[in-house]
């Protein structure tokens, strides 16, 4: 992981120089990653793709502006996350926040017509998610999809350490009883 | 619930220090509690990634904005040293080419003996290098006696030049001495009168 993120860091340098091919390389490694962060919150494909598009697009426009290249990953997803928001904001302008991600349903995620999650890959599973509040929602993804650590969870979503942890917490004991609720009446 | 030393769902996110973790794993071992919720986080996790990642339906074509491209000789440069693979390459075809040269200008005869298809290292004994050693020191002294003979010989030619050249030299300034004087006796002859010139003689 050390010599990935240090090969990351030198294409980061040769992308910031203008070089394209250094730069293409960097996107087909992280861009299964960033369109699946964005899929899990946009809950749709083409707007995933989309905005993995437009992602990468603004990553290059201020590559220069990255200080420390080991710290690439929390900064792109800095910017899927906000464009993922602002993409949000233009379709319902006057909806809160907390109601701009799209409904979920019990019998899978459907938005457009488009099911993300296919019905023999685990209803319950996406139910659950389903449940969740969009901050939750995108802290679980952040943490236990992409593996992030609290600190630069803190740093893509531009809020403290103790909310990242209280939004996890609180979407953990949620999963738990609906993705592992017999062990839990046994102990109780 | 959180009667651990540190929090359970931290050691269960990875978020803990290892000294920190070690306490925790110290607790859950006595504490049935901790151990099923610990438990139930590991299966909470199970099921969320029976969620696969998804294969990105497109792959993300990126194309420079021309402005900020460089222009192709400088991509071209900063690509080449840019490449490890391409230098090594590189190094190897100079490396190549210099053995050929090295092998096609070799003077003819500085093998000592005649090269019949390929001749392996270790089948070359010490004193068969001693023995080619000293054959190539004594050629390169023979062949610097010959040099300094003939050095030598040419040094005894100039000299003698030079000797042919002072002894026609000092004719030639005898000679002119011996006008001048003539000059000298004919002009004063010519300006005394003839008592004079009585006198004279």
């Amino acid at each position: 992981m050390i010599f990935r993120a240090v090969e990351d860091a030198d294409l980061i340098r040769q992308a910031a120089r203008g070089q394209v091919e250094a730069y293409n390389l960097l996107v087909s490694r992280w861009e299964k990653r960033v369109y699946n962060y964005l899929l899990r919150i946009t809950r749709n494909r083409e707007d995933a793709l989309d905005l993995t598009q437009d992602v990468f697009l603004k990553a290059y426009q201020n590559l220069r502006k990255l200080d420390d290249a080991s710290r690439f990953a929390p900064w792109l997803y800095r910017i899927a996350h906000n464009e993922a928001y602002s993409m949000f904001r233009k379709r319902r302008p006057e909806t809160d926040v907390d109601e701009l991600v799209p409904e979920a349903t019990d019998t899978g995620v459907l938005v457009g017509g488009s099911s993300v999650f296919p019905m023999e890959l685990g209803l319950t599973v996406a139910g659950a998610l389903g449940r969740l509040s969009p901050e939750q929602r995108e802290a679980v993804v952040l943490k236990i999809y992409q593996g992030f650590k609290f600190e630069e969870m803190a740093e893509i979503l531009d809020c403290p350490v103790s909310t990242v942890k209280s939004r996890l917490y609180a979407a953990l004991d949620l999963l738990k009883a609906a993705l592992a609720p017999i062990r839990s009446r046994g102990v109780s | 619930m959180n009667c651990s030393p540190f929090e359970v769902r931290d050691y269960f996110l990875k978020e803990l220090s290892e000294a920190e973790r070690q306490q925790v794993e110290g607790h859950v071992e006595g504490c049935r509690a901790c151990r099923d919720e610990l438990e139930r986080l590991r299966m909470t996790e199970s099921a969320l990634l029976a969620l696969r990642d998804e294969e990105i339906p497109q792959r993300i074509g990126f194309v420079s904005d021309k402005i900020f491209e460089p222009s192709p000789w400088r991509r071209a440069w900063e690509s080449f040293w840019g490449s490890t693979a391409r230098l090594g390459f590189a190094s190897a075809a100079l490396l190549s080419i210099a053995m050929v040269v090295f092998s096609l200008a070799r003077p003819a005869g500085t093998p000592a003996g005649p090269l019949t298809g390929r001749v392996s290292l270790a089948t070359i004994s010490d004193a068969d290098i001693q023995q080619r050693i000293q054959v190539a020191v004594d050629q390169a002294v023979a062949a610097r006696d010959v040099r300094e003979k003939k050095l030598e010989q040419r040094v005894a030619e100039i000299e003698t030049l030079n000797r042919a050249e002072n002894q026609r030299v000092t004719l030639a300034a005898s000679a002119v001495d011996y006008l001048r004087r003539e000059q000298m006796l004919q002009d004063r002859s010519r300006y005394l009168a003839p008592s004079d010139r009585e006198d004279a003689k």
